[in-house]
């Protein structure tokens, strides 16, 4: 981690707003003329899973891809608020894009594994830290593959292409990639929408054990994946916040009509 | 009931494809399948039709039987057969100087001669030279005369021909002095010398050895003058073995001597003086060392010596560089004849010959040491020659009986070896590669060696390669992954303007704007080659070493515009100290005035042995680059950009940097379409004439200085085909290297594509 952003992020470590680990704030976010996101407030607690759901187009993944600045490769992309991780802006110019996404991890929506052997794909984000020592890879591979509920599926072949294991690994190996970075959270963008039932299941389980160590941020178009993973839901609507609160209260009590219409499968 | 059917049968109708849609349908897909049929036809078309162009290159000659002809009963008295250049008039030329001609076309039947040499000489001996067609006579009294046997073709009123002996006599000349007869004398003339040399039988039974050369008054016309004895010499002492036959040379510049025991005696006509040259054994490495035969080859400097064993060698006349003159070496061994050759017949055209044996007769060509035809006959071969024209061959057989052969053999000097393989040449030190298709006289031997041309081409194409894939691909790299959008949709249209400038453009500012530009200045571009990417490095370091917050202030993909006036006003800089770094590093001494000098044209080939053009290929490399550039470019930036988004997203939240990711992500995965790229490029650099046309020389060499010229293959189409005569041998010769040109292309497509679809399996992305 970037050591300036320890200390500073050991200075804010004392302010009230700490306890909220994110914190958006009056985030607007255009790409050229259209507004994507209009004036959003939101904050999430460490360690928790959050889950964002909306219709398609509502913003939910353009905010996701916010907190690790991913929607910049788009060079029409602007945006005016804050969203600060820990108390520090990640748009405060000392702040490395770079250092910001090894602090925040991604899945995304298809799995896009490497060209490149299942062991490589794993211990890429070490590799490009500078890091070649065998033994720390090896180690760091057999973790995150552990961690991602991977490895006695694949120990045995580390060697092979990513592309040798079916859709539902691969996303566990992306997930895998993720976690042998060690980032503080993990934002994950409809991980499951392109795999079958039996796949989705277990990455529901894996984010239950991610979620002691790591913060998860969780973009779904599956209710019922929502409610079964994530400790609160955010539910947008044309790019605005409609709602947000513990996730029992979104599906069981939610309190405004749109968020009902919407997790009762009225609309969306 | 009827109105349920008739509602089901509309659905039906509903459902159905209409007519006009199925037939479109069915014509297109016949026309497309068609069409595409006409191309592959079209392009394998062309091939089988350069293949035919080229096929006849490597054919042997046909030899086929045009008519027979008794032309004497005696054949012993028989000294020589020769035709005319039309080939309707043999001639017998007989022991007694009389020449008897056989009309094949017309209906004059035999044409007796007579005797060629006047009387009140008796004939002693008489030698008959087929290559300049000279009939040499010695007498009892140690006297010689020579006749020209020629032809003189009449036209009548319709243009018919007919031929008619032409023969001119000499007057006789003293060869012995001293009234000895003449056992043997040859005589040959060209335009400097004149000389004969002979054996004479001295009154007690010795024989003597002795040349005189003649002299010409030279006349005002350029006619010739009268002809005069000149210098007398003596041979006898020179020569201490038993003398086997005596050569000379048909332009009269030496004379080789054959002694018994196998020693050839070479003596040179130089200077007014006749001197003991060389003493060779052109078959000294065998047990059997005898010589069976010897003669010139066209040209004067060749000699094809036969041995006792049918073997068959050719020593031709070579500097020597340890002896500082010109001296006779072994050039070339041809296989040995089945039958122990007894006569031997050059042609006049070429470098080929006739040897016959027995029954056994072999045509072979000197220049590339094949046998072109050879046959047994049922017939015992007593005489043979070859047409005037290369188109005819006859034999005189034991009964007199002429036959006479039509000979198809187009390209004698064409074969794999010649295209391919070291020759050695008339007057070349050692076998080379040489192309060299046309010369200034009759008896220059097309040189048709495709190794500088190849050569020349992958010359041209590695140059402009080093030069233009960098550029092109890291373009195409920082253009893709780097460059700002806003940019990047103008850089590509640009490019492709580029490509689109015509390449004789580009030639013809190479050749006189780039090559004199750079002539004096290579220092300068050497400068900017090594200047340009060390201030990039230092610059980047500097940026490195910013604060983060001044970095950020330049949004991603635009930091070019800082880099670039750094790297022009570097370029200015090192373009400027050119001459400066000239004056330091490239001082030489000038060989002309002695002076210490810095000019880097004098200083490369002192320093480095090789030579130094302005057209060079430096030049050629730099413009060719031009055209190459675009189209590596365009294919890499395409390929580049079509990685799929989520690898580079993927590898970018992960925490790799833009260089990273392009290096470790992007690149491997577009790593086919880049192979394509360059394997695109080094099609167009190959097959690209113009430029190499006109920036170059076109000196066919065989190095890769950079410094130099070269040809290449394509640019030898162009240079080469005007001076082509349909189906001749250079003709067919240039289609051989289109030929060339195409299987090289082949060649490296195959490859390329191998290595691509091995890249491709290894890379392919889930897109």
């Amino acid at each position: 981690m970037n050591p300036q952003w320890q200390n500073r992020a050991a200075s804010r470590r004392r302010d009230p707003r700490g306890r909220d680990y994110i914190s958006v704030k009056d985030y607007c976010f255009w790409f050229g003329q259209a507004q994507v996101l209009k004036g959003l407030n939101l904050d999430m607690q460490k360690g928790s899973v959050t889950a964002f759901i909306g219709p398609s187009g509502c913003g939910k993944s353009t905010l996701l891809r916010s907190f690790n600045r991913l929607n910049e490769l788009n060079p029409q992309a602007r945006h005016r608020g804050d969203i600060a991780i820990e108390g520090l802006s990640i748009y405060d110019p000392a702040v490395e894009v770079i250092s910001l996404r090894k602090r925040v991890g991604m899945v995304f929506q298809k799995s896009n594994p490497f060209p490149k052997s299942i062991y490589e794909n794993v211990v890429y984000s070490l590799r490009v830290a500078g890091e070649n020592n065998k033994s720390i890879l090896d180690e760091v591979a057999e973790n995150s593959l552990r961690s991602a509920a991977l490895w006695e599926e694949v120990k045995d072949r580390l060697g092979e292409s990513a592309f040798s294991l079916s859709l539902g690994q691969m996303q566990r190996l992306c997930i895998a990639r993720a976690i042998a970075n060690e980032p503080e959270v993990i934002l994950m963008d409809e991980p499951c929408s392109a795999l079958d039932p039996i796949a989705t299941a277990k990455i529901e389980e894996l984010i239950h054990e991610l979620k002691v160590k790591y913060t998860i941020i969780i973009v779904t178009h599956n209710m019922q994946q929502a409610a079964r993973v994530s400790d609160s839901t955010a539910f947008f609507y044309t790019g605005n916040l409609i709602e947000y609160n513990k996730t029992q209260e979104i599906f069981l009590n939610p309190q405004n009509d749109k968020t009902e219409a919407y997790v009762s499968g009225r609309s969306g | 009931m009827k109105n349920q059917s008739q509602s089901h049968h509309r659905t039906l109708e509903r459902f159905q494809v209409s007519r006009r849609i199925g037939w479109f349908d069915r014509f297109m897909n016949h026309f497309i399948v068609v069409g595409g049929l006409m191309v592959i036809a079209a392009v394998m078309g062309i091939f089988v039709f350069i293949f035919l162009q080229v096929a006849p290159l490597f054919h042997g000659a046909e030899v086929k039987l045009l008519s027979r002809h008794k032309l004497t009963d005696t054949v012993d008295s028989v000294v020589a057969v020769d035709l005319d250049e039309w080939g309707e008039l043999p001639v017998l030329i007989q022991k007694d100087g009389s020449l008897r001609y056989r009309d094949l076309k017309g209906d004059r039947g035999i044409i007796e001669n007579g005797q060629v040499f006047q009387a009140g000489e008796t004939l002693s001996s008489i030698h008959y030279n087929s290559l300049n067609r000279l009939l040499v006579a010695g007498s009892n009294s140690g006297r010689f005369a020579y006749a020209k046997v020629g032809y003189r073709p009449e036209y009548d009123s319709l243009s018919v021909r007919t031929v008619h002996p032409d023969v001119t006599r000499s007057d006789w000349f003293d060869l012995s002095g001293k009234g000895e007869r003449i056992l043997f004398v040859d005589y040959g003339e060209g335009d400097s010398n004149k000389l004969a040399v002979g054996i004479c039988l001295d009154s007690e039974g010795n024989r003597h050895v002795r040349a005189v050369s003649l002299e010409q008054d030279l006349s005002l016309f350029g006619e010739g003058g009268k002809i005069s004895l000149g210098a007398r010499f003596d041979l006898t002492e020179a020569i201490d073995q038993a003398i086997q036959q005596i050569d000379v040379a048909p332009d009269g510049g030496l004379v080789l001597i054959v002694a018994e025991n196998g020693e050839v005696f070479v003596f040179f006509n130089q200077g007014g003086k006749l001197e003991l040259g060389q003493r060779f054994e052109p078959f000294g490495d065998l047990p059997d060392r005898r010589v069976g035969g010897a003669d010139f080859l066209l040209g004067d400097t060749s000699a094809v010596f036969t041995g006792w064993e049918g073997e068959n060698r050719v020593y031709s006349l070579s500097l020597d560089r340890d002896k500082g003159k010109r001296l006779y070496a072994r050039t070339k061994e041809f296989e040995p004849m089945p039958e122990l050759p007894e006569g031997y017949f050059p042609g006049v055209r070429n470098n080929s010959f006739l040897l016959v044996g027995n029954h056994h007769a072999s045509l072979r060509f000197s220049t590339t040491e094949s046998i072109r035809w050879q046959r047994n006959f049922e017939f015992e071969i007593i005489r043979g020659l070859i047409g005037e024209k290369y188109d005819r061959l006859g034999f005189l057989d034991r009964t007199g009986t002429f036959h006479l052969f039509h000979l198809r053999d187009p390209h004698p000097q064409a074969g794999l070896r010649a295209f391919l393989g070291k020759v050695r040449y008339e007057g070349q030190a050692e076998p080379d590669y040489v192309w060299q298709s046309t010369g200034g006289t009759d008896d220059f031997e097309p040189k048709l060696s495709l190794v500088p041309l190849i050569i020349g081409s992958l010359k041209g194409t590695l140059y402009a390669m080093l030069f233009a894939a960098p550029i092109a691909l890291l373009g195409a790299l920082y253009t893709s992954q780097f460059l700002h959008p806003k940019w990047r949709d103008h850089v590509k249209p640009t490019m492709e303007i580029m490509a689109s400038l015509p390449s004789v453009v580009l030639g013809f500012m190479a050749a006189l704007w780039l090559a004199p530009l750079l002539d004096t200045r290579v220092p300068s571009l050497l400068l900017v080659l090594l200047g340009v990417p060390c201030a990039t490095l230092a610059c980047n370091w500097c940026w490195g070493q910013l604060p983060h917050r001044v970095r950020t202030s330049i949004p991603a993909g635009l930091e070019f515009l800082l880099l670039s006036p750094i790297i022009l006003i570097t370029c200015i800089l090192c373009w400027k100290a050119g001459p400066l770094a000239e004056e330091i590093l490239f001082v030489v001494t000038n060989p002309e005035t002695g002076e210490r000098v810095a000019d880097f044209r004098l200083w490369w080939p002192e320093f480095t042995g090789a030579t130094y053009t302005q057209r060079n290929s430096l030049v050629v490399g730099f413009m060719m680059g031009f055209a190459v550039i675009p189209v590596i470019f365009s294919i890499a930036e395409d390929s580049l950009s079509n990685v799929p988004k989520s690898l580079r997203s993927g590898s970018l939240a992960l925490g790799a940097s833009r260089w990273q990711t392009a290096v470790n992500i992007v690149l491997p995965t577009a790593s086919p379409g880049i192979i394509s790229a360059l394997l695109i490029g080094i099609s167009r650099a190959l097959g690209e004439t113009m430029i190499v046309v006109m920036a170059t020389g076109n000196t066919p060499l065989k190095d890769f200085n950079i410094f130099s010229g070269m040809r290449a293959l394509s640019a030898n189409i162009v240079v080469e085909f005007p001076q082509a005569p349909f189906q001749g041998t250079l003709y067919r010769t240039l289609f051989l290297g289109a030929l060339t040109l195409f299987i090289m292309t082949f060649i490296i497509n195959t490859m390329a594509e191998v290595l691509r679809q091995h890249l491709r399996n290894r890379y392919k992305a889930v897109r």
